[in-house]
């Protein structure tokens, strides 16, 4: 289904309504489903009204960076796949994959999410964590659907054992130890109005675009896509209605990882 | 695969996982799951978790490829960084990819009604989210779905499923497992309708005997495979209304 | 009796003449899923391609203009061409919708396009081209008791695109929708006039 002309989103924004009636500040319905992928040590799928992603983590022992030689890796990559949308073409990660790969990579790792320290093994090894993130179906927001799924897989990784120069798993693989949640939260400008968690039809019709990630107390990453400005007194505001979701969100990502 | 450490795949009659010689891991499909496709299939094969959709027919790009008389097909394989067990892929195309890719197009160009849609591009896409052996077998079946489940003008429903030599044994649909160690190793890919084989591949090393055996226990298996296929196509179109 | 029937079934022994199936060995077999009525020896697709013929109605956008031809994308494989004349006194913009009836079929897909007018301000909805009859409806049925009860001003295309402007376009998008999602039920026209009804 395709709603094509913007023209049209943007006169029910002026008069303060969305599409499916849905509030200026509301998520689509959010469905997150864990451990979908067994080879993976930890993965995640995260629904956010039809678009739909899915992150993957592998645990790799790789030597450490020569400049952090007592840390962990921490690594995001993202794919925009064909299948998700007639848009997406095949070939090397686009311009728009990479920048939704760096822009979650940065908002976790500003977060001290992971204790990177913890992943070192011995002086010549430390594991490193992959992060892949999928996106299988495109219909807006990728930033916050994608931050929700990498935050998610990792809150239920598994580290394996690094035996006799192996990997092994086990039953009693201990967890990846997570000391902080981000959550983000993307807004868009269409004409006059800011909204929050664009589908596809709204994402066509945007000028501007404002992906905020956050921890409860602090603003952990910015990223400002698209032309178009934003004054300082909506970036306040939006920084404002950020937070008022973080609780939320949290939430959502809390239950799973009791589970 | 080196026959040291090999472990046992036969244990009185039954396979390691307990499975009969002739019988398929669990197989569960779903048609239509992605909405921008124009058709889709998600499958579930034994360990093994697969996407499939398909886009088309459209435009073809680039131009200078456009067949005024038929549509072109171009198929996609593609295994994620996160399907395997033992390792983390790096992605982007791999020769393992690239010749499964073309052997699944050659699949599908002969199934397809390509004289109904001239000058255009259909596109058929499957990634592997979670392999353990048969990964391009399950590829092709949920490929099948997904035709169908997008109208494009088919033949038929085609399925795929491997048979293997283990030893002295003939058995059907090998996990990864028994892939590695096997000595013989046959993906299959077949119209039901007359039985006519579309895919095959082999190495290892069957008798002519085996070779027969072999193709009936796949056409035997291919039909509950089949059923499964048409049953999450009629599922789209239960009834609604109350 | 109607059943459903999947690609390589058989539908009849016997060739028989039915779009979207094809003949072999003397028998004729469906090739896509379809609804078939063996009283009325019809196949109608439930998921398929919009293959455009002589005299349907359609809806699209002007892609480009040159030397006066301007090309209408009608689906991702079909495209529309208008050839305007020098008494023409239409005249577009790329991006402008336009509804237009097919006078040629130059090939399956590629059309030429007659009676051809602006539609200005509203919509444009994508549904599948093969529900289309189900929201014309017989008699046109369906697309009049949706005309009627939100107030809209509503244009189908038998290409799948359907323009709605200016009523209760919101209640509009969503009985199409469920349209779309129901279209191979029973009581459907009922179902879509109660829900119009309620939601006035």
């Amino acid at each position: 289904m395709d709603i094509i002309r913007s023209g049209y989103i943007k006169e029910l924004l002026e008069s303060g309504k969305r599409l499916e009636s849905r509030g200026i500040n509301e998520f689509r319905q959010i469905a997150i489903k864990c451990d979908t992928l067994g080879n993976a040590e930890g993965s995640t799928q995260v629904d956010i009204g039809n678009t739909k992603v899915l992150a993957g983590v592998k645990m790799v022992v790789e030597e450490p960076h020569s400049d952090t030689p007592d840390e962990g890796n921490f690594i995001v990559s993202a794919e925009l796949l064909p299948i998700a949308s007639a848009g997406y073409d095949v070939g090397p990660p686009s311009p728009s994959a990479i920048e939704l790969a760096r822009v979650i990579d940065r908002g976790i790792r500003a977060g001290n999410c992971i204790d990177l320290k913890s992943l070192s093994i011995d002086k010549e090894r430390v594991w490193s964590v992959y992060v892949d993130l999928y996106v299988l179906n495109y219909d807006g927001n990728l930033f916050d659907a994608g931050t929700l799924a990498v935050m998610s897989a990792l809150s239920r990784t598994k580290i394996p054992k690094f035996e006799n120069e192996e990997i092994v798993h086990t039953e009693d693989d201990k967890p990846l130890k997570i000391q902080n949640t981000v959550v983000s939260t993307t807004f868009c400008k269409l004409g006059s109005k800011i909204i929050l968690d664009p589908n596809g039809a709204e994402e066509s019709a945007m000028s501007t675009r404002l992906t905020i990630a956050t921890d409860g107390s602090c603003v952990r990453a910015l990223q400002k896509g698209l032309g178009g400005s934003f004054s300082v007194d909506e970036i306040n505001n939006l920084v404002d209605i950020s937070f008022s979701k973080y609780e939320e969100l949290k939430e959502q990502i809390k239950a799973i990882s009791k589970e | 695969m080196s026959h040291e450490n090999k472990p046992e795949l036969v244990i009185n009659g039954k396979r390691a996982d307990g499975r009969d010689f002739e019988e398929l891991r669990p197989l569960k499909i779903e048609a239509g799951i992605l909405k921008n496709a124009g058709g889709s299939a998600y499958l579930e094969w034994g360990n093994n978790k697969v996407l499939a959709a398909v886009y088309g027919p459209k435009e073809v790009v680039p131009k200078h490829l456009t067949d005024s008389s038929k549509a072109i097909i171009k198929c996609r394989y593609s295994m994620a960084p996160f399907s395997s067990l033992s390792e983390h892929g790096r992605s982007g195309p791999n020769r393992r990819a690239t010749e499964i890719s073309k052997v699944i197009r050659e699949v599908f160009e002969n199934v397809i009604m390509l004289n109904e849609y001239p000058g255009s591009e259909i596109d058929i896409f499957i990634e592997i989210l979670q392999g353990d052996g048969g990964t391009r077998t399950a590829g092709i079946t949920a490929a099948a779905v997904a035709l169908a489940s997008a109208g494009i003008a088919i033949r038929d429903l085609v399925y795929a499923v491997s048979a293997a030599k283990i030893g002295e044994n003939l058995v059907i649909d090998p996990n990864m497992l028994e892939d590695n160690y096997s000595d013989a190793d046959m993906p299959v890919a077949v119209s039901p309708k007359n039985n006519e084989i579309l895919l095959l591949q082999m190495d290892g090393g069957y008798t002519k005997e085996e070779l027969k055996s072999s193709f009936e226990m796949i056409f035997k298996a291919g039909k509950k495979i089949t059923d499964i296929q048409k049953e999450s196509i009629r599922k789209l179109y239960e009834s609604v209304s109350k | 009796m109607k059943k459903i029937v999947l690609p390589g079934e058989l539908i009849s022994n016997g060739i028989k003449k039915l779009d979207h199936t094809y003949i072999s060995n003397s028998n004729t077999y469906a090739a896509v899923v379809g609804m078939y009525n063996e009283e009325r020896g019809t196949l109608i697709p439930l998921e398929g391609v919009w293959l455009p013929n002589i005299g349907e109605g359609v809806v699209g956008a002007v892609t480009s203009e040159r030397n006066n031809v301007y090309r209408v994308m009608l689906t991702d494989f079909v495209e529309g061409l208008i050839i305007l004349d020098r008494y023409s006194r239409e005249y577009f913009k790329v991006g402008d919708v336009i509804r237009a009836t097919i006078s040629e079929v130059e090939r399956k897909n590629r059309v030429i396009l007659e009676r051809y007018s602006l539609l200005r301000g509203g919509i444009l909805l994508n549904i599948k081209p093969v529900k289309i009859p189900r929201v014309i409806g017989r008699g046109d049925t369906m697309i009049k008791q949706l005309t009627d009860l939100t107030g809209s001003q509503i244009v189908v295309g038998r290409n799948g695109l359907i323009w709605i402007n200016k009523g209760n376009v919101d209640l509009a998008i969503s009985a199409l929708i469920k349209i779309e999602n129901e279209a191979h039920t029973s009581g459907l026209t009922e179902r879509i006039k109660q829900m119009l009804e309620t939601n006035r």
